[in-house]
């Protein structure tokens, strides 16, 4: 479980990014995070794991205080939370394996990684993980040779080698065009509900936050402006979001068809 | 007919904003430039006809270069002294390429995330690139004695202050996505430097390292000049003897072998890139 409570975030350059936040995330929850850029939706996501850190409030992540974690503390809590971004973050010139395989290194010995030989039992683990987003077959290829939705799944199945309890998505879709998208965010909202992974995407798309969402929490500045299910979520909800009438911008649909 | 006014000729010509002036700071530098240059020139005695005249004269030196002796390349020392030259610079560059490839990495503030250490680790790298070679040789010379070892210590040093200068350059132009992922997946340091970003600057690294062998086989030459082994003590024995058309010969097939390793090296370093 994830529970923000009066949690505040000011950046040294004095912008504040999340203000007096109280939000409970279950178990095993598919959430979207929709707003403005700038309205504190990476800031969120990334103070679950620990690479923002609250100004003040708390946070209290599967039973720990990720404020007091020292370094190993910190580590561990990362290793069970698995990071999906935008520009995929992964390493062009080797491997879509040896990408995977980072989702590993928590529990691979130092000595090994310097080595670049890894066990088997996490070779398989990435095996799994791959076959899991359907792109096995590309294990041995370099990750510059891919699309970009492929990218991105290589990027999920990073994540999932982790065999994490928490996945958190950073825009994984923003770089992508439509279909792909699709695709994307169908592979994130089944791994969710099989595997029980609860779930946190940014979206910016209105269209993709309503389709795949169990719940949106919508942000502006900072503030919690709505939380509800997706289904309660319309038009004028994400008037009041994104404090401005929507333009054709703001739908995935309405923008490709542009 | 008509034209396409496309606004060259038909319409006045916009009047552009006002020139910057030429800067005098560039001006006063080129001019003091060039007045160091024939400062220099006039106070350590510069003069074009005397080289003429020299080279006019009857030099041992020049006729030594005019009819080197071929039998050096064969001579079973000479090709002694060479394998030395060759194992030297083998050897201080691995063992110093291997070095510096931590050094690099500790520099950077991603790699190395505490300001004292990383301060301490730059200053060192500072330190150890601002000896040159030949200082280095001088150096051990002095300190372990005459021999091949002085040169390898030397090649050492001076291989860790050129492949950790190069290799930090490039670790500033890298990819910072990986690093922040495999943070993210509670990679350790040494873990996150590993997968994340010696990757990233594997082949720049490997043809830094080729290149820093050249280096070293060319810096081997004049290391024995100070008594550190290899060729360039054979170089120092010949030109004490002023036996030039030996020494000559054994130049010629210093440049040959310099020529092949470079050739080797430099296709290498082609399909690295």
């Amino acid at each position: 479980m994830i529970r923000f409570s009066k949690a505040n975030v000011t950046y040294p350059n004095g912008v504040s990014a999340m203000k007096d936040l109280d939000l409970e995330i279950d178990d095993g929850e598919f959430v979207v995070i929709v707003g403005l850029s700038g309205a504190g939706k990476s800031t969120l996501i990334r103070a679950v794991n620990g690479l923002v850190p609250l100004t003040s409030g708390e946070l209290n992540v599967n039973g720990n205080d990720v404020h007091s974690l020292n370094r190993t503390g910190l580590r561990e809590l990362r290793s069970d939370v698995g990071m999906i971004f935008q520009g995929f973050n992964l390493v062009d010139r080797t491997t879509v394996l040896k990408n995977v395989l980072m989702g590993r290194l928590h529990k691979v010995p130092t000595w090994r990684t310097l080595i670049g030989k890894y066990p088997q039992a996490d070779i398989d683990i990435a095996a799994r993980a791959l076959e899991r987003v359907e792109i096995i077959e590309k294990t041995y290829t370099r990750a510059s040779d891919l699309s970009g939705g492929q990218r991105q799944r290589v990027g999920i199945a990073r994540a999932l080698a982790q065999e994490p309890s928490i996945i958190l998505a950073d825009e994984p879709v923003a770089s992508l065009d439509p279909p792909t998208s699709h695709v994307v965010m169908r592979y994130l909202q089944q791994i969710s509900r099989e595997l029980g992974i609860t779930t946190i995407v940014n979206l910016h798309f209105l269209d993709l936050a309503t389709a795949y969402a169990d719940r949106i929490i919508g942000l502006r500045d900072g503030v919690l402006v709505f939380d509800g299910p997706g289904s309660k979520c319309d038009e004028a909800v994400f008037e009041s979001i994104y404090g401005r009438s929507l333009t054709a911008d703001d739908t995935m649909a309405k923008q490709a068809a542009l | 007919m008509t034209t396409l006014d496309n606004g060259t000729n038909s319409t006045p010509a916009p009047t552009l904003p006002a020139k910057p002036a030429v800067s005098m700071f560039a001006i006063g530098t080129a001019i003091g430039a060039i007045l160091l240059t024939i400062i220099t020139a006039i106070s350590v005695g510069f003069s074009l006809g005397e080289i003429i005249s020299n080279f006019g004269r009857k030099n041992s030196v020049v006729e030594g270069l005019l009819n080197p002796d071929w039998g050096q390349i064969w001579s079973r020392r000479s090709r002694s002294a060479f394998i030395e030259t060759l194992q030297l610079a083998v050897l201080g560059t691995a063992t110093g390429a291997t070095v510096a490839l931590p050094l690099a990495l500790w520099s950077t503030t991603f790699g190395n995330p505490n300001r004292a250490l990383r301060t301490l680790v730059r200053s060192f790298n500072n330190v150890i690139r601002s000896i040159p070679d030949l200082l280095w040789a001088l150096l051990f010379v002095t300190a372990v004695g005459i021999g091949a070892l002085s040169g390898l210590l030397a090649l050492f040093f001076f291989s860790i202050a050129v492949t950790t200068k190069l290799t930090s350059d490039t670790l500033d132009g890298i990819d910072m996505g990986p690093i922040e992922a495999a943070n993210a997946s509670g990679a350790s340091l040494t873990q996150m430097l590993r997968s994340a970003v010696v990757p990233q600057i594997l082949p720049s690294y490997t043809s830094f390292v080729l290149y820093n062998f050249e280096l070293n086989l060319r810096a081997s030459a004049v290391l024995g000049l100070v008594g550190a082994g290899g060729i360039g003590a054979r170089i120092e024995f010949f030109r004490g003897r002023g036996d030039w058309e030996k020494l000559w010969g054994l130049i010629v097939m210093f440049f040959l072998v310099v020529f092949i390793v470079e050739r080797i090296s430099v296709t290498l370093r082609r399909r690295l890139i």
